[in-house]
């Protein structure tokens, strides 16, 4: 009985000592726990408080960066690229759930007009459904209209990972992963992998002051949890780069092309050939960025068989044949979540690194269209939490837009 | 003794990040050096998911059925979802599918770069992610849903 006892109180002294280790050695797994509550005091306009940011020049040359913090969106904007920055503005519409962390993230784009467009998908009550969603400000930002629902299936279905492009006359492209498809045929009782490829498009209506956006199927068999990529060729048409299912779950990269006044559209084309085999959600979206001369210059991530890493190649025939992918990063330092724009002759690719400990952002020029690439520079680094990095220009200068939760957002010069 | 021991630390643990219920429990390195230490000899599975992953979902439906015809499948759970907006669908997802009796862990805020590294640098976050724990406490990881057939054959023959 006695020796139970010693027993009993080494275990309990052991196991204090234990705990009392764990909690000096574990402040940080405590501190995270108390995040949420530190979250809900901190201002909620603060930038540092986003999990994502969504960086994008205007006409006039202010820089912009929107974000979303519980249930709303904020913005700001800088007459002076970066160096300094109005007060935060919100968004002021009624509060909703938006998608904002990892691959998904509000999108704003403009029109030559003062108009300001704003796009997200905002999360419904059932798992894995959500609705596109879009608000327009006729007064730069001043207000904005009261947000619509772009899908017009009215299903409890997924639409998320939208992309947003307007023109400067306020021609608004709207594309996203739709799960009406694969919605309806379940309620077949029939099989259905991956999701659809919508398109969405309208133009200010004046006279009801209203947008009426079109919704077209462009591609069916899509990765379900992949941004998707989009930009404009010299001819106008709009160019989707996304992440495809092809026979048994084999994760490739696709590219079409779409004629926006004939609406016709081009072939769907394979890009990528890596084969990478998986039942599941890769979470690794490509990037896309066409020229002056409309070569398309494409970068992707995969971890297939025959290709593994980050890759960059370009097409001068909208995707029916590429150049031979160059691998791009350090495999070792989990190079990934590519992006990737051309300004004249100069093309950027910047990608994350983490080594461990740290997380890096990793930058290589071309000055020849693509042909060849200067070698691999590191640009920043963080030690906690980074969002993925993206490259916007204004005229002739690029820049890298990257945040880091709970430190702020950088914004370099490349 | 040890499996004393062990309980009572992880309960500790429980204690610490703030999880009076013992639902999941912040997966760090000394957690994991313990996991891979109480499972030694046996062959185990360690699964990973997350909330914005539906083939992770049918992973876990897998799981849950397998649990139904047999005890004390040798599974470990991780959510890796990093973000302090997911714990109730964390939550709510492992109470649904009626996983609380396995050891549930999870990434804690913005840990999940370094948590991902530290089971696995050449793991980039592809989900669901699994792997299965031999014996000898090698790991041979797989992403994708698997099987219903594979995961009986690991879990199964094995331990029962």
């Amino acid at each position: 009985m006695v020796n139970a006892m010693k027993n009993s109180t080494a275990l309990a002294l052991l196991c204090l000592c234990l705990y009392s280790n764990f909690a000096d050695s574990h402040q940080h797994q405590v501190a995270t726990e108390q995040v949420n509550d530190k979250k809900a005091q901190c201002n909620n306009s603060d930038i540092i408080c986003a999990k994502t940011v969504t960086s994008a020049f205007a006409p006039n040359g202010d820089l912009w960066r929107l974000w979303s913090h519980q249930e709303q969106m904020y913005f700001q904007f800088s007459h002076d690229l970066g160096k300094h920055f109005s007060p935060a503005n919100l968004v002021d519409i009624a509060k909703e759930k938006i998608s904002a962390r990892n691959e998904n993230r509000p999108k704003i784009a403009f029109d030559k007009f003062n108009g300001v467009y704003l796009s997200w998908a905002t999360p419904r009550a059932k798992r894995y459904t959500a609705d596109v969603r879009f608000s327009y400000s006729a007064d730069y930002g001043k207000s904005f209209s009261t947000p619509i629902t772009v899908n017009n299936d009215h299903l409890l279905t997924g639409h998320s990972f939208n992309e947003l492009h307007v023109n400067d006359d306020g021609e608004v492209s709207i594309v996203w992963l739709d799960g009406r498809l694969s919605y309806q045929l379940r309620k077949q009782g029939k099989e259905s992998n991956g999701s659809a490829l919508y398109l969405a498009q309208s133009t200010y209506n004046k006279s009801s002051g209203k947008f009426n956006f079109s919704n077209t199927q462009l591609a069916n068999n899509t990765c379900v949890c992949c941004r998707i990529a989009i930009d404009i060729n010299k001819d106008n048409q709009l160019a989707i780069f996304w992440r495809h299912i092809y026979g048994d779950n084999i994760r490739e990269f696709a590219l079409l092309t779409l004629d926006r006044s004939s609406q016709k559209q081009s072939e769907v084309k394979r890009i990528s050939n890596d084969h990478w085999k998986i039942n599941g959600c890769p979470h690794q979206g490509g990037g896309i960025s066409i020229d002056k001369h409309n070569r398309y210059h494409l970068t992707w991530f995969n971890q297939g068989s025959k290709g593994k890493g980050i890759f960059y190649a370009f097409s001068d025939d909208q995707g029916k044949s590429t150049s031979t992918p160059l691998a791009i990063g350090n495999s070792t330092q989990q190079a990934a979540h590519p992006n990737i724009l051309s300004n004249g002759n100069i093309v950027d690719i910047v990608w994350q690194q983490f080594n461990g400990t740290k997380h890096q952002l990793w930058h290589q020029k071309s000055i020849d269209f693509g042909k060849t690439f200067t070698a691999a520079t590191q640009l920043a680094q963080t030690k906690n939490s980074a969002d993925r990095a993206f490259i916007i220009k204004k005229d002739k200068k690029s820049y890298v837009s990257w945040h880091r939760p709970k430190q702020g957002h950088w914004f370099q010069a490349l | 003794m040890k499996n004393n021991i062990t309980s009572l630390f992880l309960l500790l643990m429980a204690m610490a990040s703030g999880h009076s219920n013992a639902s999941s429990i912040a997966f760090n390195k000394m957690v994991f050096e313990q996991l891979k230490q109480d499972n030694h000899g046996q062959q185990w599975l360690l699964i990973l998911w997350s909330v914005d992953c539906p083939a992770c979902i049918k992973e876990l439906k897998l799981i849950e059925k397998l649990d139904e015809e047999y005890d004390k499948l040798p599974v470990i759970l991780i959510n890796t979802d990093d973000s302090g907006e997911v714990i109730p669908l964390r939550k709510k997802i492992i109470s649904d599918h009626r996983l609380s009796k396995f050891e549930n862990y999870h990434f804690a805020e913005d840990t999940a770069a370094g948590n991902r590294y530290l089971i696995d640098p050449t793991w980039h976050g592809e989900l669901p992610r699994s792997y299965f724990v031999n014996e000898q406490g090698v790991f041979h990881g797989k992403s994708g849903l698997l099987k219903e057939k594979t995961l009986s054959k690991w879990l199964i023959n094995v331990n029962h």
